[in-house]
């Protein structure tokens, strides 16, 4: 069966999933704006004077850019979007009990007070 | 319309009947078990990736040798972490053709990814050896050890992709990957896609972080 790139996968070709995959435009438009986020990361250390993330805020606009496009990957690239719901608690329950247990032991190292690193 | 491109009488035959192969999966889930059991594996990898982050976070201020500051040179990194990221873009075009039939679009959407992937460890092998020059060997400092643990592990894991890729490639050609195991295709493009987004954090948590 062939159909066209311009038309979403139906749902009855794909394994396990609740929606009709994108069209193949939406994954180009959505690699264009992990670029743009990329670009963004790239100007905190450019441009580290920016008002933005001026102030001690890099690392907290780090993380969040980072964070979303994590997620953009995981839901449009890997489908977890449109993929049953368990495949979504599957990983992000790994994801979130790694995290989890990595913050706890970066506290036991006190890695978040003050001079801790030298 | 897109044209589906046949190169093999077997294929052809194989995606004759490929809408058979795609009803809901006969487990409890409804979803493959090998899709399933791929998607636990990438869990258990964030406790892997996790462990090695956390260690490099701890170990990043060295008490002797190069520091960070002094040997990254992010406008290089920059450009390979942006190669690795269109990379996950032609593999997501890859398993969208498959799944709807165009084998030839499979065949060179799943060479450019393992191309793109080439490039990144081409990139990260340039990078080590520059470090390597400028003083910055494995044991030098415990930041140089976790460093080099953390990216070398990940290169690890690019590599394995591209020899996942390049096997695709090799079945393809040989007509042995009809339509209708599309979710094979979907796997390997799930193990990539991973990879890429562990070096979205380590690029933002290891290279850009101050």
């Amino acid at each position: 069966m062939s159909v066209s790139t311009h038309d979403p996968v139906p749902t009855n070709v794909l394994d396990g999933a609740v929606r009709e995959y994108s069209r193949d435009k939406v994954y180009v438009l959505t690699a264009l704006v992990l670029a743009a986020i990329t670009l963004v990361e790239v100007f905190t250390y450019a441009f580290p004077d920016f008002p933005v993330w001026a102030d001690n805020m890099v690392i907290p606009v780090l993380l969040i850019l980072m964070a979303v496009k994590f997620w953009i990957v995981a839901a449009i690239f890997m489908h977890l979007h449109f993929d049953k719901k368990i495949l979504t608690v599957a990983f992000y329950s790994g994801l979130i009990l790694a995290v989890a247990v990595y913050v706890a032991m970066l506290c036991m190292f006190r890695i978040f007070w003050p001079g801790s690193h030298t | 319309m897109a044209e589906t491109v046949y190169s093999h009488e077997s294929v052809r035959e194989a995606d004759a009947h490929a809408e058979a192969a795609h009803i809901e999966h006969d487990t409890n889930t409804g979803i493959s078990n090998s899709k399933l059991a791929m998607w636990l594996f990438l869990a258990s990898e964030c406790l892997l990736f996790g462990g090695l982050i956390t260690t490099y976070i701890l170990y990043k201020h060295p008490l002797d040798g190069p520091t960070p500051e002094e040997i990254y040179d992010i406008p290089f990194t920059s450009t390979s972490s942006f190669v690795l990221l269109m990379s996950s873009l032609t593999m997501v075009l890859a398993v969208s053709a498959i799944e709807r039939g165009d084998h030839h679009r499979l065949r060179v959407w799943t060479a450019a990814t393992a191309a793109l992937g080439a490039t990144f460890i081409a990139g990260q092998v340039y990078e080590f050896t520059v470090f390597y020059r400028e003083g910055l060997g494995f044991t030098t400092s415990r930041f140089s050890s976790a460093f080099y643990t953390l990216t070398g592990f990940h290169g690890v894991h690019v590599t394995i992709g591209i020899i996942m890729l390049m096997s695709l490639l090799f079945l393809s050609l040989r007509g042995k990957l009809p339509e209708h195991r599309s979710e094979t295709v979907e796997i390997v493009g799930l193990y990539w896609h991973f990879v890429d987004i562990v070096w979205i954090v380590i690029f933002a948590v290891v290279y850009l972080i101050p």
